[in-house]
């Protein structure tokens, strides 16, 4: 009975899979802030490296991972794949679960994938200081990490909520070397906006996106990096589907369901790509693809497909996607990781075409999933992570209903090491379920004036 | 130092235990059935609490202060009303309240009921904060600490911060003793007081992102009930009692009274202070009607409390799905649970199992219905 299915370093995958390359219709290109014109390149250069700007629009299908970056990421990589016999035992289901852990990583979380060729591609283009946003602290310091190890600047705008009340994923940033910033800050012209109009804000994810471009796009040294949402960052993230698809191939198995959680799209995007595209293909027709979004923040099952910024104060280029509204806040759930607006392009195209699917769930059920796993496969799961082991779950308890014995990979993204108040506050029956009160907010923006080309 | 009025309604709570559902004008008989006075002991469990605070207290003399001080330990008092011995009323707390307002306190404490809280409201309104001792038969005002230890923690807090309390409005509470006693529940909200709380989250369960000032949750609120005002014009809208619903009427420029239901159509104010007959024919007149409604007092009441005025009727004309419930985080944090009490059991039961409620700017939780019989919230 083999629990964990491991790879040797020379199995890492040596490419990225770069869906574009596969999907039948083209995406929607990212338009232009001021002119509404689909972007070019250029419009990009002011904060991007020319080598992540292109991979963002490549039609290549494989795409190489430097050398560099490979020595890095075999720091962790490749990540073990666990069968969860226990969980399968618990749950009394014929189902397979299989999760891909990406907790074993350094900062604790799939995102230093992309943060570690994000930051190798600024140094080579001579960048000297990279600046980003980050809510509850997960990519704030997973960028940290990696932009010290190519000997980088770092200067991360923390939402001041999150920094004042999650202080230890802001340590982990000094002592990687990163400058910790509360956004908002007056060292940005947004940033000082909004703290002139509310002293008291206890910001917000859309907010520090907006000071963190305005530093790198007002500074020649500096660039800016997302740690999710973009096309390049899913395409960094596919290392997880294409091992995990290696890995379940050595005990012969293929996923009939792959599961991710979704708040920018980046962790679900790379476990599910790789197996989105044989759906594409036509190899494997009838996998289901599920992307498990937060009932709070609701953009998949709740949203609208059209064009949208990525932040608040409108800085970012339009892209065509699933959205609540640049300007909704969403509350404050305790996986602050699914706490965005909108959602990658390319994942809300495949839900827009049916290629993929999504659900939703309330915080309390999905911390009843966290410590169900916890209590069988021992692992202590971040709660953006447990929104997809709620997913497997539920897949799992249906194939216990059907009799039928699917196989169920899901995205096991991140430990919950630094969540511990959280699961304080499930134990405290202080957990609140938000919901999204659709019918009230389309009603609310029906007095607005349409913004033609918006 | 904070100067704090201290007063205690020593026969509160008397009737409670000898099945009596309220002690006004009951005294003697609760006394016959063998009552004991409680209300003393439990003001006691909080002063000694208090013991080496930085508060001077102002009090009567006798059973209404004094004694109660000075079994606790409590050295800096001072004596500034004296009530006749033996017969305390509620005149004798009206009484001392002016005083307390014309040396103006910074917190009334008491200690009482409903009954109590009624009186002390009447003189201080919203002017100077106040926090009850919970010794009553009922207690369905908003303004007090859940145990007597708890109304120290509060306290305390306040003295360790500074003497910054943090306010937040609380409903008094009018129960009809007369019909209680007959089995039935008739409530109506008697005012809205200042009183200090204790936020009850520690540091490290804290929201993220949530405002712990309640005033900006409120105008969260208005901001987003008044846009969706604003994007429905043909819809009637009567917004409920209560300052939740007054920040709505704030923020579209509208006059509302505070504790009546009002009418709004298209931003304008139709009328004021509705009783149900007005509302029936108002209603009928106006279909699509909305209800605007927050939840009152300190067990999560929804209906049925201070808005007897919403009857079976009028909800079933309007249709529970078109009631829109607001209320703010900091409310939600106390009553994690909500009571419907329509009047009429069926229509309770078609609420279901959740509501949605509106708790800030495009925002709303999912809170759950109680089943239970609205419960006394302290050991009454």
């Amino acid at each position: 009975m083999q629990t964990k299915i491991l790879l040797d370093e020379d199995q890492m995958p040596k490419a990225w899979y770069n869906i574009l390359a596969d999907l039948p219709t083209p995406l929607d290109p990212p338009l232009h802030p001021g002119t509404g014109k689909p972007l070019v390149p250029e419009d990009l250069a002011q904060i991007f490296p020319m080598e992540l700007i292109m991979q963002e629009m490549s039609p290549k299908r494989m795409i190489d991972i430097p050398s560099e970056v490979q020595d890095v990421l075999r720091l962790w990589r490749p990540s073990p794949l666990y069968r969860a016999h226990r969980l399968e035992k618990q749950l009394k289901t014929p189902a397979h679960i299989y999760y891909k852990y990406e907790g074993v990583s350094p900062p604790g979380s799939h995102k230093p994938n992309t943060a570690v060729p994000q930051a190798y591609y600024n140094m080579k283009a001579g960048i000297e200081r990279i600046a980003t946003e980050t809510g509850a602290g997960q990519w704030g310091s997973a960028l940290a990490f990696a932009t010290q190890l190519f000997g980088l600047e770092c200067t991360v705008y923390m939402v001041r909520a999150s920094y004042t009340q999650k202080p230890y994923r802001k340590s982990m940033m000094q002592v990687w070397g990163a400058e910790c910033i509360p956004s908002p800050s007056t060292r940005t012209k947004s940033g000082s906006a909004v703290l002139q109009k509310d002293p008291e804000t206890p910001g917000s994810l859309g907010i520090a996106i907006s000071e963190a471009v305005e530093d790198a796009a007002t500074h020649s040294n500096t660039n800016y990096s997302l740690g999710s949402v973009l096309n390049h960052v899913c395409l960094h993230q596919t290392v997880t589907g294409l091992e995990s698809k290696e890995q379940l191939a050595t005990v012969d198995e293929y996923p009939d369901v792959v599961i991710g959680c979704l708040g920018g799209g980046s962790n679900f995007a790379g476990i599910s790509f790789p197996f989105a595209g044989d759906k594409l293909k036509g190899t494997h027709r009838d996998t289901d693809i599920i992307a498990v979004e937060p009932a709070s923040c609701p953009k998949l099952t709740k949203g609208v497909y059209t064009y949208d910024y990525g932040d608040v104060a409108g800085l970012t280029p339009l892209l065509k996607m699933f959205t609540l509204g640049h300007d909704f806040i969403p509350p404050s759930i305790h996986a602050g990781g699914l706490r965005y607006h909108g959602a990658s392009p390319i994942d809300s195209k495949l839900i827009h075409d049916g290629i993929m699917r999504a659900v939703s769930y309330h915080q309390s059920e999905v911390f009843d999933a966290a410590q169900t796993f916890a209590r069988t496969e021992g692992i202590i799961i971040a709660p953006e992570t447990s929104h997809a082991a709620k997913a497997a779950i539920d897949e799992a308890l249906k194939c216990k209903k059907s009799g039928e014995a699917k196989t169920i990979l899901f995205n096991c993204s991140g430990h919950g090491h630094f969540d511990m108040s959280a699961f304080d506050a499930y134990y405290a029956k202080q957990l609140v379920d938000y919901e999204y009160p659709e019918k009230l907010i389309r009603e609310s923006l029906a007095r607005l004036p349409k913004i033609p080309g918006a | 130092m904070y100067l704090i009025g201290f007063l205690v309604n020593p026969i509160a709570g008397m009737g409670g235990t000898v099945g009596l559902k309220g002690t006004d004008g009951q005294v003697e008989e609760a006394r016959a059935r063998g009552a004991m006075p409680k209300a003393a002991e439990r003001a006691v469990e909080t002063l000694v609490l208090l013991a080496g605070q930085p508060v001077r207290y102002l009090a009567c003399s006798g059973t209404m202060g004094e004694e109660i001080l000075k079994k606790a330990g409590i050295k800096d008092y001072e004596v500034v009303f004296c009530p006749d011995q033996g017969t305390t009323s509620a005149d004798d707390s009206i009484a001392v309240c002016r005083v307390f307002v014309q040396r103006r306190v910074d917190l009334v404490l008491f200690c009482g009921g409903d009954g109590t809280a009624r009186d002390i409201y009447s003189v201080l309104g919203d002017a100077i904060p106040m926090l009850g001792i919970p010794a009553g038969v009922k207690m369905f005002s908003a303004v007090f600490a859940v145990t007597p230890v708890a109304a120290a923690q509060i306290i305390r807090s306040g003295c360790t911060s500074g003497g910054r309390f943090f306010l937040r409005d609380a409903e008094v509470v009018d129960v009809d003793e007369e019909a209680y006693r007959e089995g039935e529940l008739r409530s109506r909200l008697f005012g809205i007081a200042k009183s200090p709380y204790v936020q009850g989250l520690s540091q490290g369960t804290k929201q993220v992102f949530e405002s712990h000032d309640e005033e900006r949750a409120k105008s969260d609120i208005g901001r987003f009930i008044s846009e969706v005002m604003e994007g429905t014009p043909e819809v009637l809208y009567l917004l409920g009692p209560g300052s939740t619903t007054a920040a709505i009427a704030e923020r579209l420029g509208l006059k509302k009274t505070l504790l009546g239901f009002d009418a709004v159509k298209g931003v304008k104010l139709v009328d004021s202070d509705l009783n149900e007959k007005a509302m029936l024919a108002l209603i009928k007149k106006n279909m699509p009607a909305r209800l605007v409604i927050s939840i009152i007092g300190a067990q999560g009441s929804l209906l049925g409390r201070g808005t007897q005025q919403v009857s079976p009727e009028v909800l079933r004309m309007i249709g529970i799905e078109n009631i829109i419930v607001i209320a703010t985080p900091q409310k939600l944090a106390e009553t994690p649970v909500v009571f419907v009490d329509t009047g009429d059991a069926v229509l309770d039961r078609d609420f279901g199992d959740h509501i949605p409620v509106v708790s800030g700017y495009r925002i709303a939780r999912r809170v759950r219905i109680g089943r239970e019989d609205i419960p006394c919230p302290n050991e009454c």
